[in-house]
């Protein structure tokens, strides 16, 4: 199941021409995961029966190495799911379909910046990163060396932004933000026929799947306690 | 005639602080020009905020006065008494905004920050107003084609030059069509094209019945068709009336406002006569090639130098013009190490620096960015200029000493130990410029320096410039004040479809 997801998610990110991006930050987050959870639970799974090798306490087990898999299968999926959706979207259309569903304007904003934030934080660091180099600063390329040189940019990268933000606030205000009543959106927010039935098919399966589980639960509790 | 605007400033202040502003009285009637004139620190900035809302937004502004707005048919109007206390009015800004719209002086402060495009961004007052698609694409086509942006409607804003930010930032700002349009510093960064633009813009705002507000820290071709005219300096009115009644008057002259522009007088270049170009370059440029990235897949990349060439001399200055967005930022940035060729050499000291990290080719070549905003990181001022002296051989008291020569040298020596963010924005610059000189680079490369900057704060950077050149140093400065370039360069080039011309 948790397979199939992470196939249908990153098929989708292939057809999105995103799959390079998608693969390559969900690298980033994935994979020491999965170092840790192979190192916990594949060498010190106390209920692990089929010892596979040992070594002093630690044993690897089948179960502990299938434990292992299925939690960082889980995660894989969860993140590339996000990972896909929030690389393949369009912010603007996003804002303009929350805008058309009633969505409050200060929320479709709060969303496309938090979805825009990467982009906005990478700029900034490089930024501040060449204004470091032209004083002298020599960024290594490794990835130590680019740590050491983030740690000197991350201070000011914080000031930069909650000094922007008060600024911001009040030209978003003199805009018109705040101001009440009804909405309207510059980007059109192409829709189609397919896509409202795949919409309306995948919310019908997801209550479906809930209620399948929920009922019978409910009545087993309710018919155990008789 | 009713003015449209009154605004009665007896006091403002942020916090406890001195007051910034006090004792102005503005009245603004249909269809005017008022210019306001004064130098870095005269209280300029925070009029021009009071006036569009801005300054009584977060909580620290202390504020007794007026702001009186006439009923029109964007609003009823109606008067706001201020007194300075915890139970003054509130100024509904979203209600304000809409009749007194405002371009700051850091164009991108008006900018929303989570627009993908050009024309969504202009579209953002719009949208929060319910105005319908297709008449809103009608007026973000009009405002882009007003402000000369409208081949760059699908352009992500973070990808402008500061001129197009400019220009954007004023499209905002017009597209709502306010009663009032409050503009500070509006040609800083504009091309020659774009300045012209913006008189003619101004004219038709007025032919339709918006009064326009200049904030200017000099006298400039928008400024030059104000009808009145109101000279600050230390928060209050030190001259008013016509413009030739305030460009008469001694407190213009003791003002330290830029007058207006003058031509070179013919062999009279302030950095002396020409160089001869002998010898190994101090920096170079040969058949240099650069396209920016597409930001998404599909578009295709763009082009900004094609096999563009230029070599400076020690002792040279070279000013490089051209229009908004032509690349000159870029040029600098490969000087710098910061953009790297994908064709062509760039040479410092005679040697390529194609694979020399950025922080080693500081160590001849300093940079003073476009926005001085980028370049500033540290705590105080001086901590700011110290930074990255000690790569240079420079340790404790001999780097302090020599943070302050560069400091004492732009006339901040005093305020060292001041936040840069707490500066203004003239000052802001020239802490940027400290930071440059400490370093006393073989290669000096200045983007827009003159950009915000008063009568003393240029004479400053023109000594800077000449003394730099004076002691061997290559320089190779952007600008597009052209008149400032011919006195302070031995030659200027204009960047042409990706390459240098003679200007």
């Amino acid at each position: 199941m948790w397979l199939a997801v992470l196939a249908a998610s990153a098929g989708a990110a292939a057809a999105g021409r995103v799959l390079g991006k998608v693969a390559a930050a969900a690298s980033i987050v994935v994979v020491p995961f999965a170092l840790w959870a192979f190192v916990i639970h594949g060498l010190f799974f106390p209920e692990g029966r089929a010892v596979l090798a040992a070594l002093g306490p630690a044993r690897v087990t089948a179960e502990g190495l299938a434990y292992a898999g299925g939690i960082v299968l889980r995660t894989a999926a969860l993140v590339v799911v996000m990972l896909a959706f929030s690389t393949w979207v369009e912010v603007p259309v996003l804002r303009a379909a929350l805008v058309r569903r009633g969505v409050p304007a200060q929320l479709g904003y709060v969303l496309a910046t938090a979805l825009g934030l990467a982009s906005t934080v990478a700029e900034r660091l490089e930024r501040i990163r060449e204004a470091q180099e032209a004083r002298g600063l020599i960024v290594r390329q490794s990835l130590g060396g680019r740590f050491v040189a983030a740690r000197l940019q991350v201070v000011p990268l914080v000031l930069q932004l909650v000094d922007e933000a008060g600024e911001r606030a009040a030209a978003l205000e003199a805009r018109g933000q705040a101001l009440p009543g009804r909405r309207t959106s510059y980007v059109d927010e192409p829709d189609s026929r397919a896509q409202r039935t795949l919409r309306w098919v995948l919310a019908t399966a997801s209550l479906a799947v809930v209620l399948s589980v929920v009922v019978p639960a409910v009545a087993g509790v309710l018919g155990g306690g008789r | 005639m009713t003015p449209v605007l009154t605004a009665h400033v007896r006091r403002f202040a942020y916090d406890d602080g001195p007051a910034a502003v006090r004792d102005v009285h503005l009245a603004l009637e249909r269809g005017a020009l008022v210019a306001v004139l004064g130098a870095s620190g005269s209280g300029k900035s925070t009029l021009a905020k009071i006036i569009a809302g801005w300054a009584l937004q977060g909580g620290h502004a202390r504020f007794s006065g007026t702001l009186e707005l006439a009923p029109g048919p964007r609003g009823a109007g109606g008067r706001l008494d201020f007194a300075g206390g915890h139970d003054d009015p509130r100024l509904q800004l979203g209600a304000w905004g809409e009749r007194v719209a405002y371009a700051p002086q850091r164009a991108g402060d008006l900018l929303t920050g989570a627009a993908a495009s050009v024309g969504e961004e202009l579209a953002f007052s719009l949208e929060q107003r319910g105005i319908e698609r297709g008449e809103m694409r009608d007026r973000v086509r009009r405002g882009a084609r007003a402000v000369g942006l409208e081949d760059l409607l699908d352009r992500h804003p973070g990808r402008l030059s500061g001129g197009e930010q400019r220009r954007l930032a004023l499209g905002c700002a017009l597209v709502e069509r306010p009663d009032v349009v409050v503009l500070d510093e509006p040609s800083a960064s504009l091309d020659a094209a774009g300045a012209e633009a913006l008189v003619e813009l101004v004219a038709r705002l007025r032919g339709g019945g918006a009064t326009v507000v200049v904030f200017a820290t000099g006298v400039d071709a928008l400024v030059r068709h104000a009808d009145r005219c109101l000279l600050l300096d230390g928060g209050t009115v030190a001259a008013e009336g016509t413009l030739d009644d305030v460009f008469a008057s001694a407190a213009f002259a003791e003002s330290g406002v830029v007058p207006q522009a003058r031509e070179r007088e013919p062999g009279c270049p302030m950095v002396g006569a020409e160089v001869p170009a002998t010898g190994v370059p101090l920096a170079e440029l040969e058949r240099v090639t650069f396209a920016y990235a597409p930001r998404r897949s599909g578009r295709s990349a763009r082009t900004v130098l094609d096999g563009a060439s230029v070599a400076v001399h020690a002792g040279q200055v070279i000013a490089l013009t051209g229009p908004n967005g032509a690349g000159k930022s870029t040029a600098l940035r490969h000087f710098a190490g910061l953009a790297r060729p994908s064709s062509g050499t760039v040479r410092i000291g005679g040697s390529d620096i194609a694979g020399v990290p950025a922080g080693r080719v500081a160590a001849t070549v300093g940079t003073l960015f476009q926005d001085p905003r980028d370049q500033l990181f540290e705590r105080t001022a001086l901590r700011e200029v110290s930074f990255g002296l000690g790569a240079l051989g420079l340790a404790g008291e001999a780097a302090r000493s020599r943070a302050f020569e560069a400091l004492d040298a732009v006339g901040l020596a005093q305020r060292a130990d001041v936040h840069p963010y707490e500066l203004a924005a003239s000052e802001q610059r020239l802490v940027a410029l400290a930071t440059v000189l400490a370093r006393r680079p073989r290669v000096l490369l200045l983007d827009e320096p003159t950009v915000g900057l008063d009568g003393r704060a240029l004479a400053r950077l023109d000594a800077a410039v000449t003394g730099a050149a004076q002691a061997g140093s290559a320089v190779v400065l952007s600008t597009h004040a052209i008149a400032w370039a011919r006195r302070m360069s031995h030659q200027v080039l204009a960047l042409d479809g990706g390459r240098f011309v003679g200007a």
